[in-house]
Protein backbone atom coordinates (compact mmCIF):
# COMPACT_ATOMS: atom_id res chain seq x y z
CA UNK A 1 0.00 0.00 0.00
CA UNK A 2 2.77 2.40 0.89
CA UNK A 3 4.57 1.33 -2.29
CA UNK A 4 1.56 2.30 -4.35
CA UNK A 5 1.37 5.64 -2.60
CA UNK A 6 5.04 6.24 -3.23
CA UNK A 7 4.66 5.40 -6.90
CA UNK A 8 1.71 7.70 -7.15
CA UNK A 9 3.58 10.49 -5.41
CA UNK A 10 6.55 10.09 -7.75
CA UNK A 11 4.24 10.05 -10.72
CA UNK A 12 2.56 13.19 -9.47
CA UNK A 13 5.93 14.83 -9.02
CA UNK A 14 7.09 13.88 -12.50
CA UNK A 15 3.94 15.30 -13.95
CA UNK A 16 4.60 18.62 -12.25
CA UNK A 17 8.23 18.91 -13.34
CA UNK A 18 8.86 21.42 -16.11
CA UNK A 19 9.46 19.57 -19.33
CA UNK A 20 11.40 22.20 -21.22
CA UNK A 21 14.85 21.21 -19.87
CA UNK A 22 14.48 17.67 -21.16
CA UNK A 23 12.86 18.67 -24.45
CA UNK A 24 15.34 21.46 -25.12
CA UNK A 25 18.32 19.49 -23.86
CA UNK A 26 17.53 16.45 -25.95
CA UNK A 27 16.88 18.54 -29.03
CA UNK A 28 20.20 20.36 -28.68
CA UNK A 29 22.05 17.14 -27.87
CA UNK A 30 20.68 15.42 -30.97
CA UNK A 31 21.48 18.49 -33.05
CA UNK A 32 25.04 18.55 -31.71
CA UNK A 33 25.38 14.82 -32.26
CA UNK A 34 24.25 15.20 -35.85
CA UNK A 35 26.74 17.96 -36.63
CA UNK A 36 29.54 16.08 -34.85
CA UNK A 37 28.65 12.99 -36.88
CA UNK A 38 28.96 15.03 -40.08
CA UNK A 39 32.31 16.46 -38.97
CA UNK A 40 33.52 12.96 -38.08
CA UNK A 41 32.49 11.73 -41.52
CA UNK A 42 34.30 14.69 -43.08
CA UNK A 43 37.36 14.08 -40.96
CA UNK A 44 37.75 10.54 -42.22
CA UNK A 45 36.61 11.00 -45.80
CA UNK A 46 37.62 14.56 -46.75
CA UNK A 47 39.79 14.89 -49.79
CA UNK A 48 43.46 14.67 -49.02
CA UNK A 49 44.13 17.10 -51.85
CA UNK A 50 45.58 20.16 -50.19
CA UNK A 51 44.55 23.28 -51.97
CA UNK A 52 43.77 26.85 -51.05
CA UNK A 53 40.16 27.95 -51.48
CA UNK A 54 39.60 30.50 -54.24
CA UNK A 55 38.52 33.33 -51.98
CA UNK A 56 40.82 32.51 -49.10
CA UNK A 57 39.63 34.25 -45.97
CA UNK A 58 38.58 33.32 -42.48
CA UNK A 59 35.84 30.84 -43.27
CA UNK A 60 37.81 27.74 -44.14
CA UNK A 61 36.50 24.51 -42.69
CA UNK A 62 39.12 22.36 -44.41
CA UNK A 63 41.93 24.36 -42.82
CA UNK A 64 40.37 23.90 -39.39
CA UNK A 65 39.40 20.26 -39.66
CA UNK A 66 42.79 19.24 -41.02
CA UNK A 67 44.85 21.35 -38.62
CA UNK A 68 46.84 20.11 -35.67
CA UNK A 69 44.04 21.36 -33.45
CA UNK A 70 41.57 18.94 -35.01
CA UNK A 71 42.93 16.18 -32.79
CA UNK A 72 43.59 15.83 -29.09
CA UNK A 73 46.13 13.14 -28.24
CA UNK A 74 45.50 11.59 -31.62
CA UNK A 75 41.74 11.43 -31.19
CA UNK A 76 39.81 13.60 -33.67
CA UNK A 77 37.94 16.42 -31.95
CA UNK A 78 34.90 15.48 -34.04
CA UNK A 79 34.89 12.02 -32.44
CA UNK A 80 35.20 13.57 -29.00
CA UNK A 81 32.21 15.72 -29.94
CA UNK A 82 30.24 12.61 -30.84
CA UNK A 83 31.03 11.07 -27.47
CA UNK A 84 30.19 14.32 -25.68
CA UNK A 85 26.76 14.64 -27.29
CA UNK A 86 25.99 10.94 -26.91
CA UNK A 87 26.59 11.17 -23.16
CA UNK A 88 24.76 14.48 -23.03
CA UNK A 89 21.72 12.93 -24.71
CA UNK A 90 21.50 10.45 -21.84
CA UNK A 91 21.97 13.18 -19.26
CA UNK A 92 19.28 15.31 -20.88
CA UNK A 93 16.69 12.55 -21.06
CA UNK A 94 13.40 13.06 -19.17
CA UNK A 95 14.34 10.19 -16.86
CA UNK A 96 17.62 11.88 -15.99
CA UNK A 97 15.95 15.23 -15.40
CA UNK A 98 13.40 13.58 -13.14
CA UNK A 99 16.09 11.99 -11.03
CA UNK A 100 16.89 13.43 -7.60
CA UNK A 101 20.32 11.83 -7.56
CA UNK A 102 22.70 14.70 -6.75
CA UNK A 103 25.64 13.12 -8.57
CA UNK A 104 23.60 13.02 -11.75
CA UNK A 105 22.46 16.61 -11.45
CA UNK A 106 25.96 17.88 -10.66
CA UNK A 107 27.45 15.61 -13.31
CA UNK A 108 25.16 17.06 -15.96
CA UNK A 109 26.25 20.60 -15.11
CA UNK A 110 29.92 19.58 -15.05
CA UNK A 111 29.56 17.73 -18.36
CA UNK A 112 27.95 20.77 -19.99
CA UNK A 113 30.80 22.87 -18.56
CA UNK A 114 33.30 20.49 -20.16
CA UNK A 115 31.49 21.06 -23.45
CA UNK A 116 31.50 24.82 -23.21
CA UNK A 117 35.13 24.84 -22.01
CA UNK A 118 36.19 22.79 -25.01
CA UNK A 119 34.21 25.12 -27.26
CA UNK A 120 36.02 28.16 -25.85
CA UNK A 121 39.38 26.44 -26.34
CA UNK A 122 38.55 25.54 -29.94
CA UNK A 123 37.26 29.05 -30.69
CA UNK A 124 40.55 30.36 -29.32
CA UNK A 125 42.49 27.94 -31.52
CA UNK A 126 40.49 28.94 -34.60
CA UNK A 127 40.88 32.67 -34.09
CA UNK A 128 44.33 32.94 -32.55
CA UNK A 129 46.22 29.96 -33.93
CA UNK A 130 44.62 29.09 -37.23
CA UNK A 131 43.02 32.35 -38.32
CA UNK A 132 40.22 30.37 -39.80
CA UNK A 133 36.69 29.55 -38.81
CA UNK A 134 34.81 26.40 -39.62
CA UNK A 135 31.11 27.12 -39.84
CA UNK A 136 30.16 23.59 -38.79
CA UNK A 137 32.44 23.78 -35.77
CA UNK A 138 30.90 27.13 -34.90
CA UNK A 139 27.47 25.51 -34.95
CA UNK A 140 28.69 22.86 -32.50
CA UNK A 141 30.17 25.56 -30.25
CA UNK A 142 26.87 27.44 -30.26
CA UNK A 143 25.01 24.25 -29.36
CA UNK A 144 27.44 23.62 -26.51
CA UNK A 145 26.93 27.11 -25.08
CA UNK A 146 23.15 26.79 -25.39
CA UNK A 147 23.28 23.38 -23.72
CA UNK A 148 25.25 24.84 -20.85
CA UNK A 149 22.72 27.63 -20.36
CA UNK A 150 19.81 25.24 -20.59
CA UNK A 151 21.41 22.79 -18.18
CA UNK A 152 22.20 25.45 -15.60
CA UNK A 153 18.73 27.00 -15.72
CA UNK A 154 17.10 23.59 -15.91
CA UNK A 155 19.00 22.52 -12.81
CA UNK A 156 17.91 25.67 -11.00
CA UNK A 157 14.22 25.30 -11.77
CA UNK A 158 14.07 21.59 -11.05
CA UNK A 159 15.89 21.82 -7.75
CA UNK A 160 14.07 20.37 -4.77
CA UNK A 161 12.61 22.87 -2.38
CA UNK A 162 13.62 22.42 1.24
CA UNK A 163 11.33 20.42 3.44
CA UNK A 164 8.74 22.61 5.10
CA UNK A 165 9.43 23.32 8.70
CA UNK A 166 7.16 21.54 11.11
CA UNK A 167 4.33 23.72 12.36
CA UNK B 1 6.46 15.32 11.01
CA UNK B 2 4.95 15.44 7.61
CA UNK B 3 6.27 13.04 5.11
CA UNK B 4 6.17 13.65 1.37
CA UNK B 5 4.50 10.28 1.00
CA UNK B 6 1.83 11.16 3.52
CA UNK B 7 0.05 14.23 2.37
CA UNK B 8 -1.71 16.06 5.05
CA UNK B 9 -4.94 17.82 4.11
CA UNK B 10 -4.39 20.24 6.94
CA UNK B 11 -1.24 21.59 5.32
CA UNK B 12 -1.32 24.07 2.56
CA UNK B 13 -1.50 22.41 -0.77
CA UNK B 14 -2.19 18.80 -1.42
CA UNK B 15 1.06 17.87 -3.05
CA UNK B 16 2.57 14.65 -1.74
CA UNK B 17 6.09 15.91 -2.42
CA UNK B 18 7.76 19.20 -1.84
CA UNK B 19 7.29 21.54 -4.77
CA UNK B 20 10.25 22.36 -6.96
CA UNK B 21 11.52 25.75 -7.82
CA UNK B 22 9.93 27.26 -10.85
CA UNK B 23 6.72 25.33 -10.35
CA UNK B 24 3.55 26.95 -9.25
CA UNK B 25 1.98 24.80 -6.62
CA UNK B 26 -1.69 25.07 -6.28
CA UNK B 27 -1.58 26.87 -2.99
CA UNK B 28 0.31 29.71 -4.55
CA UNK B 29 -2.86 30.93 -6.17
CA UNK B 30 -4.73 30.91 -2.89
CA UNK B 31 -4.92 33.56 -0.30
CA UNK B 32 -2.45 33.00 2.49
CA UNK B 33 -3.85 30.93 5.22
CA UNK B 34 -1.28 31.67 7.91
CA UNK B 35 1.79 33.73 8.64
CA UNK B 36 3.85 30.52 8.73
CA UNK B 37 2.71 29.73 5.21
CA UNK B 38 3.55 33.21 4.09
CA UNK B 39 7.02 32.93 5.58
CA UNK B 40 7.61 29.58 3.91
CA UNK B 41 6.51 30.88 0.55
CA UNK B 42 8.71 33.92 0.96
CA UNK B 43 11.71 31.74 1.77
CA UNK B 44 11.01 29.46 -1.17
CA UNK B 45 10.61 32.44 -3.44
CA UNK B 46 13.90 33.90 -2.22
CA UNK B 47 15.66 30.59 -2.71
CA UNK B 48 14.20 30.23 -6.17
CA UNK B 49 15.24 33.74 -7.09
CA UNK B 50 18.75 33.12 -5.74
CA UNK B 51 19.08 29.95 -7.82
CA UNK B 52 17.93 31.71 -10.95
CA UNK B 53 20.34 34.58 -10.34
CA UNK B 54 23.21 32.13 -9.88
CA UNK B 55 22.26 30.32 -13.07
CA UNK B 56 22.04 33.60 -14.94
CA UNK B 57 25.44 34.66 -13.60
CA UNK B 58 27.02 31.37 -14.69
CA UNK B 59 25.58 31.68 -18.17
CA UNK B 60 26.52 35.35 -18.39
CA UNK B 61 30.11 34.52 -17.37
CA UNK B 62 30.38 31.94 -20.13
CA UNK B 63 28.81 34.26 -22.71
CA UNK B 64 31.20 37.06 -21.71
CA UNK B 65 34.25 34.76 -22.00
CA UNK B 66 33.13 33.58 -25.44
CA UNK B 67 32.38 37.14 -26.56
CA UNK B 68 35.78 38.41 -25.39
CA UNK B 69 37.65 35.56 -27.10
CA UNK B 70 35.73 36.12 -30.34
CA UNK B 71 36.07 39.92 -30.26
CA UNK B 72 39.81 39.90 -29.49
CA UNK B 73 40.43 37.09 -31.96
CA UNK B 74 38.63 38.81 -34.81
CA UNK B 75 40.20 42.20 -34.16
CA UNK B 76 43.75 40.84 -33.90
CA UNK B 77 43.23 38.82 -37.05
CA UNK B 78 42.06 41.78 -39.11
CA UNK B 79 44.89 43.98 -37.85
CA UNK B 80 47.68 41.74 -39.08
CA UNK B 81 49.69 43.46 -41.80
CA UNK B 82 50.58 41.68 -44.98
CA UNK B 83 54.16 41.66 -46.15
CA UNK B 84 54.71 43.91 -49.17
CA UNK B 85 56.10 42.56 -52.45
CA UNK B 86 59.82 43.32 -52.81
CA UNK B 87 61.79 42.84 -56.05
CA UNK B 88 64.58 40.28 -55.84
CA UNK B 89 68.09 41.61 -55.88
CA UNK B 90 70.21 40.61 -58.85
CA UNK B 91 72.21 38.20 -56.73
CA UNK B 92 69.09 36.58 -55.26
CA UNK B 93 67.61 36.14 -58.73
CA UNK B 94 70.88 34.77 -60.09
CA UNK B 95 71.13 32.30 -57.22
CA UNK B 96 67.58 30.99 -57.47
CA UNK B 97 67.54 30.74 -61.25
CA UNK B 98 71.00 29.29 -61.54
CA UNK B 99 70.91 26.12 -59.48
CA UNK B 100 72.99 23.52 -61.38
CA UNK B 101 70.94 20.71 -62.87
CA UNK B 102 73.31 18.20 -61.33
CA UNK B 103 72.33 19.51 -57.90
CA UNK B 104 68.67 18.93 -58.67
CA UNK B 105 69.39 15.42 -59.91
CA UNK B 106 71.39 14.70 -56.78
CA UNK B 107 68.50 15.91 -54.64
CA UNK B 108 66.26 13.32 -56.23
CA UNK B 109 68.33 10.69 -54.45
CA UNK B 110 67.80 12.22 -51.02
CA UNK B 111 65.12 11.15 -48.56
CA UNK B 112 63.27 14.39 -49.31
CA UNK B 113 62.47 13.06 -52.77
CA UNK B 114 60.76 9.95 -51.49
CA UNK B 115 57.77 11.83 -50.08
CA UNK B 116 57.00 14.18 -52.96
CA UNK B 117 53.39 14.50 -54.00
CA UNK B 118 53.13 13.43 -57.64
CA UNK B 119 51.45 15.37 -60.44
CA UNK B 120 48.34 14.09 -62.14
CA UNK B 121 48.88 12.81 -65.64
CA UNK B 122 46.00 13.55 -67.93
CA UNK B 123 45.24 12.86 -71.54
CA UNK B 124 44.04 16.21 -72.84
CA UNK B 125 44.67 18.02 -76.11
CA UNK B 126 48.05 19.71 -76.26
CA UNK B 127 47.93 23.04 -74.49
CA UNK B 128 50.08 25.44 -76.45
CA UNK B 129 50.81 29.10 -77.03
CA UNK B 130 52.77 30.54 -79.94
CA UNK B 131 53.46 27.04 -81.17
CA UNK B 132 55.13 26.06 -77.91
CA UNK B 133 53.80 23.92 -75.10
CA UNK B 134 52.33 26.12 -72.41
CA UNK B 135 52.36 25.91 -68.64
CA UNK B 136 49.59 27.83 -66.96
CA UNK B 137 49.89 28.71 -63.30
CA UNK B 138 46.91 30.20 -61.47
CA UNK B 139 47.59 31.03 -57.86
CA UNK B 140 47.30 33.74 -55.27
CA UNK B 141 49.78 35.53 -53.10
CA UNK B 142 47.85 34.78 -49.89
CA UNK B 143 47.90 31.05 -50.59
CA UNK B 144 50.42 29.10 -48.47
CA UNK B 145 50.39 26.11 -50.80
CA UNK B 146 51.22 28.33 -53.75
CA UNK B 147 53.91 29.93 -51.61
CA UNK B 148 55.46 26.52 -51.02
CA UNK B 149 55.30 25.45 -54.65
CA UNK B 150 56.68 28.62 -56.25
CA UNK B 151 60.17 27.86 -54.97
CA UNK B 152 60.71 24.65 -57.00
CA UNK B 153 58.75 26.14 -59.91
CA UNK B 154 61.23 28.98 -60.27
CA UNK B 155 64.19 26.64 -59.94
CA UNK B 156 62.79 24.13 -62.44
CA UNK B 157 61.53 26.60 -65.05
CA UNK B 158 64.91 28.30 -64.97
CA UNK B 159 66.35 25.15 -66.54
CA UNK B 160 64.28 25.89 -69.65
CA UNK B 161 64.32 29.68 -69.85
CA UNK B 162 64.93 32.94 -68.07
CA UNK B 163 62.94 34.72 -65.37
CA UNK B 164 63.20 38.41 -64.70
CA UNK B 165 61.58 40.80 -62.25
CA UNK B 166 60.67 38.14 -59.74
CA UNK B 167 59.64 39.45 -56.32
CA UNK B 168 59.81 38.10 -52.83
CA UNK B 169 56.55 37.94 -50.98
CA UNK B 170 54.80 36.05 -48.21
CA UNK B 171 51.58 34.16 -47.95
CA UNK B 172 48.95 35.96 -45.89
CA UNK B 173 49.68 36.38 -42.21
CA UNK B 174 46.59 34.38 -41.37
CA UNK B 175 47.63 31.73 -43.91
CA UNK B 176 51.01 30.68 -42.64
CA UNK B 177 52.94 33.87 -43.45
CA UNK B 178 55.32 31.74 -45.53
CA UNK B 179 58.23 33.44 -47.26
CA UNK B 180 58.03 32.94 -51.00
CA UNK B 181 58.32 34.47 -54.44
CA UNK B 182 55.63 36.16 -56.46
CA UNK B 183 55.18 35.78 -60.18
CA UNK B 184 53.28 39.07 -60.32
CA UNK B 185 55.17 41.54 -62.50
CA UNK B 186 57.70 38.93 -63.60
CA UNK B 187 58.42 37.76 -67.11
CA UNK B 188 59.67 34.48 -68.46
CA UNK B 189 61.17 33.71 -71.84
CA UNK B 190 62.05 30.31 -73.23
CA UNK B 191 62.56 28.81 -76.63
CA UNK B 192 61.00 25.57 -75.44
CA UNK B 193 57.80 26.58 -73.67
CA UNK B 194 55.50 29.39 -72.63
CA UNK B 195 54.88 30.05 -68.98
CA UNK B 196 51.81 32.04 -68.04
CA UNK B 197 51.31 33.03 -64.42
CA UNK B 198 48.20 34.58 -62.93
CA UNK B 199 48.30 35.72 -59.31
CA UNK B 200 44.63 36.39 -58.73
CA UNK B 201 44.72 37.81 -55.22
CA UNK B 202 47.24 39.63 -53.06
CA UNK B 203 48.06 38.75 -49.46
CA UNK B 204 46.22 41.84 -48.20
CA UNK B 205 42.98 40.89 -46.42
CA UNK B 206 39.81 42.45 -47.72
CA UNK B 207 36.66 41.40 -45.94
CA UNK B 208 36.55 37.63 -45.96
CA UNK B 209 38.97 37.43 -48.87
CA UNK B 210 41.96 39.36 -50.24
CA UNK B 211 42.58 42.34 -52.48
CA UNK B 212 42.31 41.27 -56.13
CA UNK B 213 45.44 41.35 -58.27
CA UNK B 214 45.09 39.69 -61.67
CA UNK B 215 42.12 38.25 -63.48
CA UNK B 216 42.43 35.04 -65.49
CA UNK B 217 40.91 35.04 -68.96
CA UNK B 218 37.58 33.24 -69.49
CA UNK B 219 39.46 30.44 -71.28
CA UNK B 220 41.82 30.07 -68.35
CA UNK B 221 38.92 30.00 -65.91
CA UNK B 222 37.19 27.36 -68.04
CA UNK B 223 40.33 25.27 -68.04
CA UNK B 224 40.87 25.78 -64.31
CA UNK B 225 37.38 24.85 -63.21
CA UNK B 226 37.08 22.17 -65.88
CA UNK B 227 40.13 20.31 -64.62
CA UNK B 228 39.88 20.90 -60.87
CA UNK B 229 36.11 21.04 -60.62
CA UNK B 230 36.34 24.26 -58.64
CA UNK B 231 38.44 27.37 -58.35
CA UNK B 232 41.17 26.42 -55.92
CA UNK B 233 44.89 27.20 -55.76
CA UNK B 234 47.34 26.39 -57.07
CA UNK B 235 46.45 25.27 -60.56
CA UNK B 236 49.49 24.27 -62.55
CA UNK B 237 48.54 22.94 -65.95
CA UNK B 238 51.41 21.69 -68.08
CA UNK B 239 50.77 21.28 -71.79
CA UNK B 240 47.58 19.25 -71.40
CA UNK B 241 49.63 16.42 -69.91
CA UNK B 242 50.29 17.16 -66.24
CA UNK B 243 48.35 18.89 -63.50
CA UNK B 244 49.54 19.90 -60.06
CA UNK B 245 46.94 21.24 -57.65
CA UNK B 246 49.01 21.27 -54.49
CA UNK B 247 52.57 21.50 -53.28
CA UNK B 248 55.06 18.72 -53.88
CA UNK B 249 56.72 18.94 -50.47
CA UNK B 250 55.07 19.96 -47.17
CA UNK B 251 54.70 23.63 -46.35
CA UNK B 252 56.03 22.86 -42.88
CA UNK B 253 59.50 22.55 -44.42
CA UNK B 254 59.69 26.32 -45.01
CA UNK B 255 57.42 27.39 -42.16
CA UNK B 256 58.99 29.87 -39.77
CA UNK B 257 61.96 30.64 -42.04
CA UNK B 258 62.56 33.99 -43.65
CA UNK B 259 63.19 34.58 -47.33
CA UNK B 260 66.97 34.73 -47.01
CA UNK B 261 67.11 31.45 -45.11
CA UNK B 262 65.04 29.60 -47.69
CA UNK B 263 66.72 31.19 -50.68
CA UNK B 264 70.11 30.45 -49.16
CA UNK B 265 69.20 26.79 -48.70
CA UNK B 266 68.12 26.34 -52.32
CA UNK B 267 70.84 24.35 -54.07
CA UNK B 268 72.12 22.97 -50.78
CA UNK B 269 70.95 19.39 -50.52
CA UNK B 270 72.44 18.96 -47.09
CA UNK B 271 69.53 20.95 -45.68
CA UNK B 272 65.94 19.74 -45.53
CA UNK B 273 64.74 22.96 -47.13
CA UNK B 274 67.26 22.78 -49.96
CA UNK B 275 66.80 19.06 -50.61
CA UNK B 276 63.01 19.39 -50.60
CA UNK B 277 62.97 22.29 -53.04
CA UNK B 278 65.67 20.83 -55.27
CA UNK B 279 64.09 17.37 -55.38
CA UNK B 280 60.73 18.92 -56.21
CA UNK B 281 62.36 20.99 -58.93
CA UNK B 282 64.03 17.89 -60.37
CA UNK B 283 60.65 16.16 -60.64
CA UNK B 284 59.19 19.28 -62.25
CA UNK B 285 62.00 19.37 -64.79
CA UNK B 286 61.19 15.80 -65.73
CA UNK B 287 57.48 16.62 -66.08
CA UNK B 288 58.31 19.63 -68.24
CA UNK B 289 60.53 17.50 -70.45
CA UNK B 290 57.42 15.42 -71.02
CA UNK B 291 55.70 18.36 -72.70
CA UNK B 292 58.66 19.85 -74.57
CA UNK B 293 59.40 16.66 -76.47
CA UNK B 294 62.46 16.03 -74.27
CA UNK B 295 63.96 19.39 -75.19
CA UNK B 296 66.53 20.64 -74.43
CA UNK B 297 68.01 17.22 -74.91
CA UNK B 298 70.90 17.67 -72.50
CA UNK B 299 68.61 18.74 -69.70
CA UNK B 300 66.08 16.02 -70.27
CA UNK B 301 68.70 13.32 -70.58
CA UNK B 302 70.18 14.47 -67.29
CA UNK B 303 66.87 13.98 -65.49
CA UNK B 304 66.02 10.73 -67.25
CA UNK B 305 66.85 8.78 -64.13
CA UNK B 306 64.95 11.11 -61.81
CA UNK B 307 61.95 9.46 -60.27
CA UNK B 308 58.97 11.68 -61.03
CA UNK B 309 55.90 9.65 -60.25
CA UNK B 310 52.51 10.56 -61.60
CA UNK B 311 48.95 9.80 -60.65
CA UNK B 312 47.01 8.72 -63.69
CA UNK B 313 43.48 10.00 -64.00
CA UNK B 314 40.85 8.93 -66.46
CA UNK B 315 39.85 12.50 -67.04
CA UNK B 316 40.07 13.69 -70.61
CA UNK B 317 41.04 17.17 -69.56
CA UNK B 318 39.96 20.48 -70.97
CA UNK B 319 38.59 21.08 -74.41
CA UNK B 320 40.87 22.22 -77.16
CA UNK B 321 39.24 25.64 -77.07
CA UNK B 322 41.37 26.33 -74.06
CA UNK B 323 44.42 26.46 -76.29
CA UNK B 324 45.40 29.83 -77.53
Amino acid sequence: MSGTTETQSKSAEYNRLPRWPAIGGLTLSFLGFGIAAYLTYEHYTASTSLTCPAAGGMVNCLKVTTSGYSEISGVPVAVLGLIFFAVMSVLQSPRAWNSHWPALRVGRVVWSLVGVGTAVWLIYAELFKLDAICEWCTAVHAVSVLLFGLTVFGTAVTAEEPEPEPA
Amino acid sequence: MNSPSKPSPSREGSSPVPPRAGQKSRQQGRRPGSSAGQGRRARQSTLRRRRNIMAAMAVAAVVIVVAVVVAVGLSSSSSQKAAPRVPLTASQEAHLTGVPLSTLVAASDTSAASHLIPAYQINAPAYTSGGKPQILYIGAEFCPICATERWPMVVALSQFGTFSHLSQSRSAVRDGNLATLSFYGSSYTSQYLTFTAVETLTNVPKGNSYEPLQTPTPDQVRLWTGVLGSESYPFIYAGGKYVLDTYQYPATVIEGRDFAQIAGAVGDNSTTVGASIDASAAALVKYICGITGQQPAATCQAVAAVKATVTNVAQSGPSSSAND
